[in-house]
């Protein structure tokens, strides 16, 4: 798409008078409930889309405190007991020289969390205020974010996988912490989030009617 | 542009909903996970539980966030924190506890750290080799005041604070033998456990924390006595050896067992001090428990030696051990005019021993030691036993001793007087006895021996000896030549006309009563004898004096003796053979001739009345004899006494002056005028001969008369002479005796000879003795020392 900001110079399905289906893209008439390709409920706009994703946002953030502060992996050796958190163990993995792994860990598990916080918070009040990014830009925006946030879920899969293989009794046991739990609810509740959003209103500032 | 739907749509705006019905479902999630979220953190925070801090001298091998905390080995807290005290003496560490366990931390709390331990009691603490340190609590389980301060303790305590039991303190002389966690013995179950022993405040024992775990520490009373069995014992007497051992753990860590040795004990306090007895006979003979009484110290010095004198040696009173030597040293002591090394022995005493209560003090032991010196109470010393050199301390009572006190303010402890002990020094006599056995000249002894012996060998091997039988051979054969020539054959028959005529004489005699007077002379004569025998009976005496002088004369210098004999005898013999002595017995046999003519001359000129008169004169004479005679005894003793002298003499020199006598004797014997003696002697019979041929041819016989009579005169002077002769004739007669005695002694069986038999077979046997000792020494000279 031609990123010019000239919202002007194309047609939203609201402002044709139609309703356009979320799930196959039909275009129906108002008065159409119901799509009657894919049988789902029409809405020209997802009803009380906002709130939703700033409810999964919220949970999500509650989400990803103990995800921090709790430890994610339990490591328990025949000389002692290891617990690490997140950001722990990144430094744990640097002090040991494995910067790479050390870089995919700290980008899995901070960078992607935090910056989709971000982005769903930045996108969610841009709906209502202006913003100095054109909507073509927000929309991108939130694609990469439905996109991206599947891969934070790579921690916990490191850390499921750990736990499953190294169960060697006493001699050396992993197992996941309070906060891989919590990291995962952390992500999922994000998901929600993005999901949630109804991309439709960005294309809707000029319009006085909202929600 | 919704102009343009105009009035084809109308705008419809329903009525807004109400609050609830706009906001959506989803935001319970956020709403649940806050609630939970804050729920969590409500509970981990009142859960995280309290922080009590524990001193400790090192906080080896503690880390933050790692180290626990545990109680029965569950982990209770962790270790939060470590760091200095003020001034950096300890490590405070601070550990995060459990909320519930906070109550039960009061003042019983006890905090150690774990470590691997290896020690008698077996290796503990292993599994922190891997694992790291941990901390050990322990505390009762009742609630308390809770602290949140501790004392940590350097390692596990032995007793720890569940131990439902009795805890009792021992006291003991030295601690050495007991460590931490010793176990005590009642008939063989281990009932209890010791503390590592401690020193008493004053130093003077050693003072033992122990726990008697109940329901054992029912069986403590007053009456119960501990003892110390560790190691084992060995006692020897009458019933044979006695080895006790205990179990290998008192073997290697000590134990102490108790019992109770006598029924009525009381029940005790916990803190009770008991007495830790040396071993079982002693902790059951003691009806004391000491415990709560100390020791009196006290002082003594002595000038003389404490050779003997060990620390620990036992101080008795009249024969009961009441306290021990405890140290020994010596001081100068000023006080006196000039400067003396004294000994000053220090030695404690047990009030309880010397009667006194069982409570009393140190003062009041003082008073009664006070009062008993000024009663006559001394220190002495004496010796343990008959053999040994060890000694003792006795106090003994001398009430007649000069007084003395009780010095109080004597320096180091206060001292009793002394008194001087008369020790009987067995070794001393025994060394004596050696030394002087030591002391004997064997060497000497066995050299003289040997020397007598050499000197015997030599006069026996002598040349002179061996040729003086020759020579002895050679004078009896010319003796014999001598006795057979002609003249001496014909000798006797001139003998036997002599005798012819004189018993005509005696004939003639008897018949002028001349028998009368010879019976008187007889009679005197025998009275003499009487008196000689009475005399002589002092001659054994004489003889054993002379037998001595043999002796004596035996050592002599005998060998050159008997070479000059010898060559006195060739002498002789060149003499006796001499032609001039052959010719002797012819002169001899006409000498005799003559006076047989002389003798019928005599007869015939009547001078047997002249004879008689004589006689009677004689008789007189005799009778003055018989009175000398009586004088015989006397001289009898005097002669013992000079043979007794003779003994004394030094006969060494006369036996080299005989010698030199007899050489001399030789020397003239072997001159040239000697030999002509038997000539010149040839011609003086000659001239005999010729006198009396001239008597007989010149009327001598008549002249014989008037010589009678001249005689008779003469015969009362020499009556007179034999009043004034009694002298004279005592030393005559003692000679003869002498001389018949000694040749007596020199007969067959005489005394004289049984004696010298006697004396040489004891030389011999002497001799031999002395040699086979010599020989015995020579091979084993120890055997002179150890006596075999």
């Amino acid at each position: 798409m031609e990123v010019t900001g000239k919202q002007a110079n194309f047609l939203t399905a609201r402002q044709a008078g139609l309703v356009a289906c979320q799930a196959c893209g039909k275009l129906h008439r108002p008065s159409s409930a119901v799509c009657a390709r894919c049988g789902i409920i029409l809405h020209s706009r997802s009803p009380r889309s906002l709130q939703r994703v700033w409810a999964w946002l919220f949970a999500g953030l509650l989400a990803y405190l103990p995800a921090n502060i709790y430890p994610m992996l339990i490591t328990a050796t025949l000389v002692g007991r290891q617990e690490n958190t997140i950001v722990g163990g990144v430094v744990d993995l640097i002090h040991h020289g494995s910067w790479g792994v050390a870089l995919i860990i700290f980008v899995a598990s901070v960078v992607i969390p935090v910056g989709k916080f971000i982005a769903i918070g930045y996108l969610a009040i841009s709906v209502r205020r202006h913003s100095t990014l054109s909507d073509h830009r927000r929309h991108q925006l939130y694609e990469v974010v439905e996109f991206v946030g599947r891969w934070s879920m790579i921690d916990v899969f490191v850390v499921a996988i750990l736990s499953s293989l190294v169960q060697l009794d006493a001699v050396a046991t992993i197992n996941p912490g309070p906060a891989a739990a919590s990291f995962a609810l952390s992500v999922a509740f994000t998901m929600l989030a993005a999901l949630s959003f109804d991309a439709r209103t960005i294309w809707d500032r000029d319009t006085d009617e909202g929600v | 542009m919704s102009d343009d739907l105009g009035p084809t749509s109308l705008d419809i705006r329903p009525a807004k909903a109400p609050f609830w019905s706009r906001i959506s479902v989803v935001w319970l999630v956020p709403l649940l996970a806050l609630v939970i979220s804050l729920g969590i953190a409500w509970k981990s925070y009142s859960d995280r539980g309290e922080l009590i801090t524990i001193t400790f001298e090192n906080a080896s091998g503690i880390e933050v966030g790692q180290t626990h905390l545990k109680f029965r080995d569950v982990t209770v807290g962790i270790v939060e924190d470590v760091e200095f005290a003020p001034g950096l003496t300890h490590v405070i560490v601070s550990v995060r506890v459990d909320t519930e366990i906070l109550p039960y931390l009061d003042e019983n709390a006890q905090f150690w750290i774990v470590r691997p331990e290896i020690s008698a009691r077996g290796i503990s603490g292993l599994n922190t080799v891997l694992s790291g340190v941990y901390l050990q609590g322990n505390w009762d389980t009742e609630i308390a005041t809770a602290k949140d301060q501790f004392e940590g303790l350097e390692e596990a305590p032995v007793i720890d604070v569940q131990t439902k039991g009795t805890r009792i303190t021992l006291r003991a002389k030295e601690g050495g033998r007991l460590d931490a966690g010793s176990p005590i013995l009642y008939k063989g179950i281990e009932v209890g456990r010791v503390e590592t022993p401690r020193l008493s405040e004053n130093g003077d024992f050693v003072l033992i924390d122990a726990v008697i775990d109940a329901p054992h520490d029912q069986r403590l009373t007053t009456a119960s006595r501990f003892w110390d069995r560790s190691g084992f014992s060995i006692s020897l007497d009458t019933s044979g050896v006695n080895l006790d051992v205990g179990s290998l753990g008192a073997l290697v860590q000590g134990g102490l067992s108790f019992d109770t040795v006598f029924s009525g004990g009381e029940p005790i306090e916990p803190g009770e001090v008991f007495e830790i007895f040396d071993d079982e006979q002693q902790a059951r003979n003691s009806l004391f428990n000491s415990s709560n009484q100390s020791e009196v110290s006290l002082s003594v010095i002595f000038d003389n030696s404490v050779n003997g004198l060990t620390a620990g040696a036992p101080v008795r009173y009249k024969g009961i051990n009441v306290g021990a030597v405890s140290s020994l040293t010596a001081f100068v002591d000023n006080s006196r005019f000039r400067p003396r090394v004294r000994l000053l022995v220090n030695f404690t005493v047990q009030p309880n021993k010397l009667g006194l209560q069982e409570d009393a003090t140190e003062e009041d032991t003082l008073d009664f030691l006070e009062n008993s010196v000024a009663s006559g109470l001394r220190i002495k010393l004496a010796t343990q036993s008959l053999i040994s050199s060890s000694l003792l301390l006795e106090l003994v009572e001398m009430p007649d001793e000069p007084s003395a006190v009780l010095d109080r303010t004597a320096e180091p402890f206060p001292r009793l007087p002394s008194i001087d002990a008369e020790l009987t020094d067995f070794t001393a006599t025994a060394e004596g006895m050696f030394e002087r056995i030591n002391a004997l000249p064997v060497e000497e002894l066995m050299q003289a021996a040997i020397d007598v012996l050499e000197s015997v060998n030599a006069v026996a091997a002598s040349e002179g000896m061996r040729e003086a039988p020759d020579e002895l051979i050679a004078l009896l054969a010319d003796t014999r030549a001598l006795i057979n020539s002609e003249d001496l054959q014909a000798t006797p028959g001139e003998l036997r006309g002599a005798i012819g005529e004189m018993n005509t004489l005696l004939a003639d005699i008897r018949k002028g009563g001349a028998a009368a007077s010879l019976l008187t002379a007889l009679e005197n004569a025998s009275a003499a004898s009487v008196n000689i025998s009475a005399a002589s009976e002092n001659l054994p005496a004489l003889v054993e004096e002379l037998n001595a002088l043999s002796a004596k004369a035996n050592t002599l210098a005998l060998e050159e003796l008997v070479t000059s004999a010898t060559s006195l005898m060739s002498n002789a013999d060149k003499v006796v053979g001499s032609e001039e002595a052959a010719a002797i017995p012819g002169e001899l046999a006409s000498a005799l001739a003559e006076v047989n003519t002389m003798l019928v001359g005599l007869r015939e000129g009547g001078a047997v009345a002249d004879l008689l008169l004589a006689l009677d004169e004689a008789s007189a004479a005799s009778v003055k004899i018989n009175s000398a005679a009586t004088g015989l005894p006397a001289l009898a003793a005097d002669f013992e006494e000079l043979a007794a002298k003779a003994n004394d003499l030094p006969l060494t020199e006369l036996v080299t002056s005989a010698t030199s006598l007899i050489e001399t004797a030789d020397t003239l014997i072997g001159t040239e005028d000697a030999a002509a003696v038997p000539a010149a002697l040839s011609g003086a019979l000659n001239e005999v001969k010729t006198v009396l041929a001239e008597i007989r041819e010149g009327g001598a016989v008549a002249n014989a008369n008037a010589t009678l009579a001249s005689t008779q005169s003469a015969a009362e002077a020499v009556e007179k002479a034999a009043a004034s002769l009694p002298a004279l004739s005592e030393r005559l007669n003692g000679l003869v005796a002498r001389a018949e005695a000694t040749l007596a002694g020199y007969g067959g069986n005489s005394e004289f000879n049984r004696q010298t038999l006697t004396t040489l077979r004891e030389v011999s046997e002497a001799a031999e003795a002395l040699s086979s000792l010599a020989r015995a020494i020579e091979r084993r000279p120890n055997s002179l020392i150890i006596g075999r």
